[in-house]
């Protein structure tokens, strides 16, 4: 058979005649590629920009640091570092960062740089390469460098500020000018100051948080040693003692890529579920046209339109379709991201501390996009294009045979997905790793919509003799016939709602297991994180005050730990927490060992034991009784120093015990008070807590007052508890946010499958109409239909949804985030859901039965059925 | 005067309120010509407005003082310390080096009422030891006939990393150093040093202060309404190391240094200057530019033929119409524009009539704001060594 250019082009133009008639159908098609490119892309877009953000992260208004100096005790680093490194010529930045708060007792957080350095730190263009910008921001240097309290801050952000302060902006009692420059310039959410004003503003005379340096980035060690040594060398010829300064290099942002990689394979994941979910709603339309034109393919066919030709045509048609549904949905998903962004960049600003750059977009995306859509769409619709182009001719223009053997591939559809679901619950027992647990979690996916064509066709077959004969009987019977036109529709929903629920079942059940171990955690009245100056003075106030009756203290820094000596090379960066001995045994909750003796708190209190949170314990697979050592707990003073001599020299720890910790997404160890001053690590607390026997307002104000501290670095119990609730339904709004988008495409994709069903069933209506049923009769009628199928359809999504919900809790986010989470059934959250599909239901069976009433009568009659 | 008028002048401003701002200064114009220019109306910025007025004033009462005046005058809008020199290394090899710092203040001494009209009325500076109204700038370059590396630096003025102090003076940009023993500028060191080139040299002097101009007010424009305080030192005896991509050599020879204040440099409708410090025999130097106006008549001229002993005389468009003529004989095109690089140069009532050419045509500082600047070569009358400035094209 040979192909021939003129009729392929004959069939398209057939085809776009029959669109042009049908201009539902091919709205349905484009409508589901669409949705799902626009999902897609929407969240990919999020996601890359979020990723590279974390590895070109650049100081405010600056490029990107190649080391960062901390100061060692945590009290924030001299600035007299800072002019040493000027003096050397070394390229550094001071910088400092804070929190104020404003009256309100909001805080805020602001940074602080020498503006001056940034700005002429920025990536050098000089005049060889320069296409410098025409339009050119100004950020006003001479008031901030003359020390008036201005902040710089996106202009993008100052209405959302104002909004909310109604008026001035007045931070730790001093008003401050809101100077906005332009979003371009990468401020992100965050709010800078010159240094000469954020040194007074945050109370940090004299001080720096970190300095940035910016020598040329290389990877090799050799280098990066180098550009070490000259670091110190400059240090230790201005007089400053080195060892006293941790210098960081840049990793170009690889740990916080780590740290947030479950985060985003979960919306990647959610993405793909969408992307799915939009692409049942145009294979249902691209099923639903083919099958309308059967009769049209064969009168092409007996006309002498090869069959290849043919399948061409069609080919053709559905890339067509594809390439103009990916565009539209492509510039959609981009407008998707530029909403979804602020709310990604709140969550991992907020958990990580990560900053996100301004939005970018790359035409790569465009091109994945498209791509995968085609193939889905081509390998979805092949059977299809196959079963069309085997058509025999002599069936003419018969009508197509309506019950095919349906039941037989309810039967296989439903015998695979027990397949899938056994094998899969047999290989969940072998996962540790959340990667493979959201594989399997993606296989159950697919297994559960096959389920349904099954289960309401056996649900309807139970529920027909319960039926008084006549219309009624009719009605059921005649559901079951409508199964298979509806059934890929109904699994998008079914889809949807389970993603749904489950998603319910772990956010609520998370609140409930953060609020549990949040009462357990805070014991004290007060906590205060002063400015780590204030700290000793803060402390002797609290000592000296009669109605404190326990200051309680937290010790923490920065680390490293390595797993025993039998793999040096990999290091886990974790936090290194100690606090007193009282508050460790009556606020750490344990989730083993199970039965805590004298004899386990005793190896504790001597410094043979270390606990270890569920998250670090998780993540790298560290049980009790495992044999550690961490790179400040070694008897080398210099830390600097991280060379394997020094790893070797250090002692080694055995886990004693493993804790949660839902506050936390890094590793967190803590080790015990008196260990803490043997290793001669930061002596100042960072944090106190506070029991007091009074109005704990009172005690705030004389903190306020006398100590001078900002209301924003004091909380009481009560509101820790609000702001980490507050902060970890935060975490999860993206997430349900994508969830309810997906549940909103599946209930277009509802309507559409409706629609075209209603129509299609336009006939057989008016028959029983011709027969006597009166209209309302009729809507009834139809409308129950639909009820049974979406009733019988949330049914089958309850189990289904408490299996994702049950996987999702004790497989991904335990794995993924570490966190033990008790599940816990949530009723109406379920009923809003299926309360919505049924709404979803009703508004798609009206609208097309409405337009149905209002025909004809003998053109309903007229129109050929399905 | 010495360095920077006009263009340059203008462009350092606006380096200066605009680079600082967060911007790089665009080597194209906003018309889309290939000029070296700012982008945004000049006129705005140096007309003698309000806000130019606030600023300290160049004024014939102002006499110059030493050491008072080696130091710092914050009231006037710009002002900089600025050396060039030509050396020879052991080998015999011609280098030039230039090494300039540059203070900008940011606001005028006396801040106008207007400015506090906003909302903010009650918000005023508070004393920090880095709040502050000036900045530097500085430029390093060193030049060999094959060879011409640049490089600058920015900061706010902060005593710890960029300043000029009084006893020991010294001048001061992180590790970029002019360094004294005590206040007089002489003997000292000048360190600089960047990623491809560095120089460490030993400045000394003997010879008396040359006051530019009028005792030291030098006019920019026929009328003498634009003007600047203006002084040199040509003499300066110099040895030390320079190093250009790890290679070191030992150099020797003379140098030059200008100093220059005021609050408005140009008129509106000057485009540019030439300026040449020339090094005439062994006892006389010259210092001469042109400031191009819009028509070539209406250029204005004015040189400064000086002796060791510190005496001197002064020609310019307004005393001596006509007397001095410069013309260029000689272009060399750079990626972004054309430059003059060889001139003829006649001074008639002084019987000077030399040719200079540069020792590396290709001499273009491609920094935040783009110039030529290199050391020439003279022949005719007189023959030697000198340095040039070519802004504005």
């Amino acid at each position: 058979m040979t192909l021939s250019l003129s009729l392929i082009k004959r069939c398209l133009v057939v085809s776009s005649r029959h669109y042009r008639q049908a201009p539902i159908q091919a709205s349905a098609i484009l409508l589901g590629i669409m949705l799902a490119v626009t999902l897609l892309i929407g969240v990919k877009a999020t996601n890359e920009n979020a990723k590279q953000s974390y590895g070109e992260t650049t100081e405010l208004l600056s490029q990107r640091a190649s080391f960062y100096l901390t100061d060692k005790d945590q009290t924030g680093i001299d600035e007299a570092a800072y002019f040493a490194l000027r003096q050397a010529g070394i390229p550094a930045l001071a910088v400092i960062e804070g929190i104020a708060s404003d009256p309100q007792g909001r805080s805020w957080k602001v940074n602080g740089s020498d503006i001056m350095a940034a700005v002429s730190m920025q990536p050098h263009q000089n005049g060889q390469s320069s296409k410098a910008k025409q339009t050119t921001p100004a950020i006003p240097l001479q008031r901030l460098l003359a020390g008036y309290p201005s902040v710089v801050i996106s202009d993008n952000l100052i209405e959302r500020i104002n909004a909310l302060t109604q008026g001035q902006l007045i931070l730790n009692d001093i008003p401050v000018e809101l100077i906005p420059i332009e979003a371009s310039l990468g401020l992100g959410n965050s709010m800078l100051a010159d240094i000469s004003f954020a040194q007074q503003l945050l109370d940090m005379p004299g001080k720096l948080s970190y300095i940035a340096i910016f020598f040329p980035l290389d990877k090799s060690p050799s280098v990066i040693d180098s550009q070490r040594n000259q670091i110190i060398a400059a240090l230790e010829q201005a007089g400053f003692d080195s060892r006293q300064v941790l210098i960081d290099n840049q990793d170009d942002g690889e740990s916080l890529s780590a740290l947030t990689a479950s985060f985003h394979l979960n919306l990647d994941a959610m993405s793909m579920l969408a992307f799915v979910v939009g692409l049942f709603i145009a294979y249902n339309g691209v099923r639903y046209s083919l099958m309308k034109r059967q009769r049209l393919f064969i009168q092409l066919l007996q006309m002498g339109v090869g069959r290849h030709n043919l399948l061409i045509a069609l080919i053709i048609e559905i890339i067509c379709l594809v390439i103009v549904g990916s565009i539209i949905g492509f510039i959609m998903g981009l407008q998707l991201s530029q909403w979804l962004q602020p709310m990604v960049a709140m969550t991992l600003e907020q958990i990580y501390g990560a900053k996100l750059l301004p939005g970018l977009w790359q035409w790569q995306w465009f091109a994945q996009g498209l791509g995968l859509t085609l193939v889905a769409s081509l390998g979805a619709c092949w059977p299809l294009l196959l079963q069309l182009s085997r058509m025999s001719l002599a069936q003419g223009a018969q009508r197509q045979a309506q019950l095919i053997p349906y039941e037989k591939l309810f039967k296989q559809q439903a015998l695979t997905a027990c397949i899938l679901l056994a094998s899969t619950a047999i290989l969940f027992n072998f996962t540790s790793q959340y990667k493979h647990s959201l594989i399997l979690l993606g296989i159950v996916t697919i297994a559960i919509p096959l389920l349904l064509p099954m289960t309401i066709s056996i649900g309807v077959r139970l529920l027909l003799p319960l039926m008084p004969k006549g219309l009624w009987q009719y009605v059921v019977a005649e559901t079951k016939e409508i199964i298979a036109p509806l059934s890929l529709a109904m699994m998008a929903i079914l889809l949807a709602l389970c993603a749904n629920i489950s998603m319910n079942t772990l956010v609520g059940s998370f609140e409930v297991t953060l609020k549990q171990w949040l009462d357990a955690r805070l014991h004290a009245d007060l906590y205060i994180r002063p400015n780590p100056n204030a700290l000793l003075d803060v402390n002797a106030f609290l000592d000296a005050e009669p109605k404190v009756t326990a200051v309680y203290k937290q010790w923490m820094t920065e680390a490293k730990l390595h797993r025993g000596q039998s793999n040096p090379d990999s290091s886990i960066p974790i936090n290194l927490v100690s606090r007193d001995f009282y508050s460790i045994k009556n606020t750490t909750v344990f989730k083993s060992p199970d039965n805590l003796d004298e004899s386990f708190w005793s190896e504790f209190e001597q410094g043979k034991n270390v606990f270890i949170s569920e998250p670090l314990s998780i993540k790298y697979q560290l049980n009790i009784g495992d044999k550690i050592n961490i790179d400040k707990l070694s008897k080398t003073t210099n830390t600097l120093l991280s060379t394997p001599v020094a790893q070797a020299n250090s002692e080694m720890f055995t886990i004693g015990g493993i804790y949660f910790d839902y506050g936390n997404p890094m590793g967190e160890l803590i080790i015990s008070p008196d260990l803490w001053q043997h290793y001669h690590l930061p002596p100042n607390p960072i944090s106190l807590a506070v029991d007091y026997q009074g109005d704990n307002e009172l005690l705030q104000q004389a903190l306020i007052s006398q100590q001078g501290l900002s209301s924003a670095s004091m909380y009481s119990q009560q509101r820790i508890k609000d702001e980490a609730i507050k902060m970890f339904t935060k975490t999860f709004s993206i997430t349900v946010v994508l969830n309810s988008l997906t549940l909103l495409v599946a209930a277009i994709g509802l309507f559409s499958a409706c629609m075209m069903l209603t129509q299609a069933r336009l006939a057989p209506l008016a028959r029983l109409y011709a027969l006597g049923v009166s209209r309302k009769q009729l809507r009834i009628m139809v409308t129950s239909q639909m009820m049974l199928i979406v009733l019988l359809t949330c049914l089958l999504a309850l189990p289904m949804g408490a299996i994702l919900g049950y996987l999702l809790i004790n497989k991904v986010t335990l794995q993924a985030f570490g966190w033990t989470i008790a599940m816990i059934w949530d009723w109406p959250a379920y009923g809003r859901v299926v309360m919505i599909a049924m709404l979803s239901c009703l508004v798609s069976v009206a609208l097309p039965l409405y337009w149905q009433t209002r025909k004809p009568l003998i053109s309903s009659l007229q129109q050929e059925t399905l | 005067m010495r360095g920077l008028n006009s263009k340059l002048t203008k462009m350092l401003l606006i380096t200066f309120t605009l680079m600082l701002l967060g911007c790089q200064p665009s080597t194209e114009s906003s018309e889309g010509t290939s000029k070296p220019a700012t982008g945004i109306s000049m006129g705005k910025l140096l007309a003698a407005d309000e806000t130019l007025l606030q600023y300290s004033q160049v004024s014939p009462a102002n006499t110059l003082e030493f050491p008072q005046d080696h130091q710092p005058h914050e009231g006037y809008r710009i002002e900089w310390w600025y050396i060039t020199a030509n050396l020879t290394t052991q080998n015999g090899e011609a280098i030039g080096i230039q090494w300039t710092q540059f203070r900008s203040a940011l606001s005028s001494p006396t801040p106008p009422k207007a400015q506090s009209t906003d909302l903010h009325n009650n918000i005023s500076p508070k004393q920090s030891p880095w709040a502050t109204n000036q900045m530097f700038m500085a430029h390093a370059a060193l030049t060999s006939k094959s060879e011409h590396y640049s490089a600058e630096k920015f900061s706010r003025s902060h005593p710890q990393f960029a300043q000029v102090s009084a006893n020991p003076f010294a001048i001061y940009l992180d590790n970029w150093r002019w360094q004294s023993h005590n206040n007089s500028p002489f003997p000292a060191s000048l360190n600089v040093e960047s990623e491809q080139f560095s120089y460490q040299l030993s400045l000394n002097s003997q010879s008396p202060w040359q006051l530019q101009g009028e005792q030291g007010l030098s006019i920019k424009s026929t009328d003498g309404k634009v003007a600047s305080h203006y002084y040199s030192q040509p003499y300066i005896n110099v040895s030390g190391t320079i190093n250009r991509n790890g290679k070191t050599d030992i150099v020797s020879g003379q140098a030059w240094l200008d100093r220059e204040w005021s609050s408005q440099l140009l008129t509106d409708s000057q485009q540019g200057w030439d300026w040449f410090s020339i090094r005439l025999d062994e006892k006389q130097t010259l210092m001469m530019f042109r400031l191009r106006g819009e028509q070539p008549q209406d250029s204005f001229y004015s040189a400064r033929l000086m002796q060791a002993d510190g005496s001197g005389r002064n020609i310019t468009s307004a005393s001596h119409p006509n007397d001095i003529s410069m013309q260029p004989i000689t272009w060399h095109t750079s990626k972004n524009t054309r430059y003059p690089t060889g001139w003829k140069i006649d001074i008639d009532s002084e019987n000077i009539h030399i040719t200079t050419q540069a020792l590396n045509p290709n001499s273009e500082m491609l920094l935040s704001t783009t110039y030529w600047e290199g050391p020439i070569q003279i022949e005719g009358t007189h023959s030697g060594m000198g340095y040039m400035e070519l802004t504005g094209y």
